[in-house]
């Protein structure tokens, strides 16, 4: 395990150096050190190694340890993290700062990695800040305006930290110990006020992180703002930091039973978290809808889909925890899958406008079909990942007796659709625009990161039982309910989920329909302005429907979707700035003005002195 | 085993012959309210023959790919859905599954008419699509509680609930969802008024603008076996399915005939009036209902 941290770190430092010798040097030792932790991290499956890191560090030791949950998250992050890597090959080639770059993206796996290895606040504490730092970085790598979005999101994370360590140091007062296994149940055992205040700053950082509404403003901008590799880092895996954080905290320190428990502290707070996830779900979707950025569309379908992760964790049933955990890993694939797929149109096209591009099927097959397997993910098409996750939210939502939370859910997969639908039609179909006549398919390196995700996303939907297997395992090691797991999905009196069944009758009728348009009369290829202009000479010109294209939705909803959570906060950064200009006023940056300011404040203290004689 | 590899052949020849009758009856029916004669019954049989027959034109293979994959969408929910007893996949994933490959059928066509790149066809995709979200909010709170109230995903459980008792339109907490199902239903079927999709006047059909041949036979059966979904779904969640064939048959007859007499004498709507329609009455009903329903339970 100090191998994996090692690895990590010193393969990121190592890479900056080789970058300095030679940049195929670089790529080289990049790819080898993301591809050594991916075996690493394998090897260590079902395997629970601890170790101290260092003996005493500001007086406490620093612990790693793994277990199955930090396993499932490692692993997710290694794979993302070796593709964004390879992806970034020829994304990044020829750019400026590049070596800085593969530093970054590395260090920020490796501080992801420590995350969830660590065995104790403190660790987690200083990888959490390892990790949190990088991003800035590396969102406000382009310039221009990502420097504004990385400015946002470094704001609001350093809020978030410094909530979470007052969390760590109030906790590290009262128990004096930073420890996780220490440290569960004891948050709970405390009186209701206190353990709810210690969660309540822990989550509200991890909200921070995962972008759970109101705390969500920073990471519409700062997704679409960064590279598009670490895009795909930021939304697959990143963001779900905090998400492993609120495990944590519910699950590890308060405990499930409590948390879930009808006290009415606990079922005040799982409240107020639900609501939260509900609204996090159905905004963000529909606001997707109206975005014209086709990484804008990704950063709020983020959002959104984070949301369901939420809502099944902090459901708290067996099915909820395995919907939040599979839809976690399902998101870190698709999601990864879509960014890299628009990446790989940006990188051709150099835009992401989603109302000038169009027609790219024919020039970029390839990311065509990663495109479609990463949207029907995301709507949860059956055989797909994403509908066996929904499919145990839904089902332990309705039988669990809220069917409210799961109409917002269902509402919120019809706001999917349409911005899904949105993403392919504007940039793969409809006319080719005259300016992208000559645009080439991805690069190689691109291409095999595409099928590599596209794959995952139809093989763990039709054999959903390999992820639900290890969810179930550490769900039981939680002292949950354990599920009947086969490998097609779920047997149970209350319903049950195969997906081998759905498999088989969606390819037999889709071969019988197939055998019968081809054995039907041969039908002739023609171009689009063959039927539209029924043969007649016409303008180049577009003849396509992209701009405004749900206007009527949009002129019926527009108005209830402001984000007003970013007006208040720029609000208050307003004043927040007024005010420090006001300040500022007081700096002239005049020497003999500064010594008059000591001169009226010794004065002031003299005058002081003589009337009340403070001394 | 060999009973329900038969009922799996058997079931979709049979939904797409049912379609087929009611989309003449449809036809019929209008054309006789608008003192025409119309056509005979088995004109769409007819119709997409002669459509089978005749090539076509492609625009490639998502074109092709799109329309196959919404056929074969629509062919697999039958086996989920129960006709009359028959019902074999119901250990599969219940009323989600439905509910999900419901997707297909519009998604696929989005696909196929998206790459034809014909503006009209855009356009009545964006329509279909907003549309589908207008009448899937009440729809989904319908669904939801009868699914809450019979505390299963399984509709063969629901079918079996309601046998046992009362149908469910006439029980008293699931009355409100079913009154406002029927006044879904014609959205969910897309006939009068809510046939905005495919208006000939306006945009030319719609997403059909781009299919001859072969392809518009498709589509005709697309249609067809989306009538019949449509109606099997509210027969069986709310008039308690069917113990046999005749009978269950008897009942969608029934409901598409009131369905479209009902409303064949409203004039089409606009896209934006068919979405405020339905997000008034309908989901004030329906959420209701899902209100009554979990209060009850």
């Amino acid at each position: 395990m100090q191998i994996i941290l090692l690895t990590s770190f010193g393969g990121a430092f190592a890479t900056y150096l080789l970058a300095k010798i030679s940049s195929r040097l670089r790529d080289v030792c990049a790819v080898i050190v993301s591809g050594l932790l991916v075996v690493f991290v394998a090897l260590l499956y079902n395997k629970t190694p601890a170790a101290t890191l260092i003996p005493s560090f500001v007086g406490a030791p620093l612990t790693v340890r793994l277990n199955m949950l930090s396993w499932f998250f490692a692993i997710a992050i290694v794979v993302v993290g070796f593709l964004s890597i390879v992806f970034s090959f020829s994304y990044i080639k020829g750019k400026e700062r590049a070596d800085f770059y593969y530093l970054m993206m590395l260090l920020v796996n490796a501080g992801m990695i420590g995350i969830v290895l660590s065995a104790d606040l403190l660790t987690f504490y200083i990888f959490w800040e390892i990790m949190s730092w990088g991003a800035f970085l590396l969102i406000s790598y382009n310039r221009g305006p990502a420097l504004r979005a990385g400015m946002k999101y470094i704001v609001m994370s350093v809020i978030g930290s410094v909530v979470m360590l007052a969390g760590i140091l109030s906790l590290y007062a009262v128990y004096e110990t930073f420890v996780f296994s220490e440290l569960a149940g004891r948050i709970a055992s405390a009186s209701p006020a206190y353990s709810l205040a210690c969660a309540s700053m822990l989550c509200i950082a991890f909200a921070i992180k995962n972008a759970v509404v109101p705390l969500h403003t920073w990471l519409p901008d700062a997704h679409s703002e960064a590279p598009a590799p670490f895009s795909a880092v930021l939304s697959g895996i990143l963001i779900k930091m905090g998400t492993y954080g609120l495990i944590l905290v519910l699950y590890l320190f308060v405990g499930v039973k409590l948390f879930i428990s009808p006290t009415y502290v606990w079922r005040g707070f799982r409240f107020v978290l639900l609501v939260l996830a509900s609204i996090t779900i159905l905004v963000p979707s529909f606001i997707a809808v109206m975005q014209n950025d086709a990484k804008k569309v990704l950063a709020w379908s983020s959002i959104a889909q984070a949301g369901y992760i939420i809502l099944g964790i902090t459901f708290g049933t067996t099915l909820g925890f395995a919907a939040g955990m599979f839809h976690f890993l399902n998101h870190a694939t698709f999601k990864a899958l879509l960014f890299f797929g628009i990446g790989a149109v940006e990188y051709r096209t150099k835009t992401r406008d989603l109302n000038s591009l169009g027609g790219l099927l024919k020039r970029m097959p390839i990311t065509f079909i990663a495109v479609l397997v990463g949207t029907c993910g995301l709507i949860g098409i059956p055989l797909t990942n994403g509908f066996v996750s929904k499919w145990l939210l839904y089902k332990t939502l309705i039988l669990e007796g809220s069917p409210f939370l799961a109409f917002i859910a269902l509402i919120g997969t019809w706001g999917t659709i349409l911005y899904g639908y949105k993403l392919l039609h504007h940039v793969f179909l409809g006319q080719l625009p005259e300016k992208y006549k000559n645009v080439r398919k991805a690069p190689a390196s691109m291409q095999f990161v595409l099928i590599i995700l596209s794959l995952a996303v139809v093989v763990l939907g039709i054999l959903p039982g390999i992820p639900l297997k290890l969810i179930n395992t550490i769900a039981v090691s939680m002292g949950m309910d354990s599920m009947n797991i086969n490998i097609f999905g779920i047997a149970s009196e209350t319903g049950a989920l195969n997906t081998v069944n759905i498999l088989s009758v969606l390819a037999a009728a889709g071969i019988v329909v197939w055998i019968i348009l081809k054995a039907s009369k041969k039908s002739t290829r023609i171009s689009q302005e063959d039927n539209y202009a029924a043969g007649a000479a016409i303008p180049a010109e577009r003849y396509s429907y992209t701009v405004d294209f749900y206007n009527p939705l949009y002129r019926m909803i527009r108005r209830y979707l402001r984000d007003i959570f970013d007006e208040f906060y720029y609000w208050i950064a307003g004043r927040v700035q007024a005010f420090s200009d006001m300040v500022r006023r007081l700096y002239v940056g005049d020497v003999g003005c500064y010594a008059m300011y000591i001169l009226l404040f010794l004065s002031a203290l003299i005058l002081s002195q003589v009337w009340w004689r403070v001394w | 085993m060999v009973a329900t590899v038969a009922q799996c052949v058997l079931l979709p020849v049979l939904g797409i012959v049912i379609g087929l009758f009611f989309l003449g009856l449809y036809r019929k029916i209008m054309a006789r309210l608008h003192w025409r004669y119309g056509p005979p019954l088995i004109q769409p049989v007819i119709d997409i023959l002669r459509l089978f027959f005749q090539g076509g034109m492609s625009h490639g293979a998502v074109f092709d790919f799109g329309l196959v994959l919404s056929l074969a969408g629509a062919m697999a929910i039958i086996l989920f859905i129960p006709f009359a007893q028959w019902c074999p996949l119901q250990g599969s994933g219940g009323m989600l599954v439905i509910l999900y490959l419901m997707l297909l059928m519009p998604l696929g066509t989005a696909l196929s008419g998206g790459e034809a790149a014909n503006p009209n066809a855009s356009i009545g995709i964006s329509r279909k699509l907003i549309l589908a979200l207008g009448y899937e909010v009440p729809l989904l709170l319908i669904l939801l509680s009868v699914m809450s109230y019979y505390s299963t995903i399984s509709i063969v459980d629901i079918v079996r609930g309601q046998q046992a008792s009362v149908w469910a339109l006439f029980s008293w907490p699931l009355a409100l969802p079913g009154i406002a199902y029927i006044l879904i239903l014609p959205a969910v079927l897309g006939v009068r008024p809510f046939d905005t999709t495919t208006a000939p006047q306006e945009i030319s059909s719609g997403p059909l603008v781009e299919y001859g041949g072969k392809y518009l036979a498709f589509e005709h059966i697309i249609h067809a076996l989306s009538l019949f979904l449509g109606i099997s779904l509210f027969v069986n969640l709310f008039l308690g399915g069917a113990a046999n064939p005749i009978v269950f048959f008897v009942k969608i007859l029934v409901v598409f005939v009131a369905c479209v007499c009902i409303n064949a004498v409203f004039p089409r709507l606009r896209i934006e009036q068919a979405v405020s329609y339905l997000w008034k009455w309908p989901t004030a009903i329906a959420f209701l209902g899902l209100v009554v329903v979990s209060l009850v339970k």
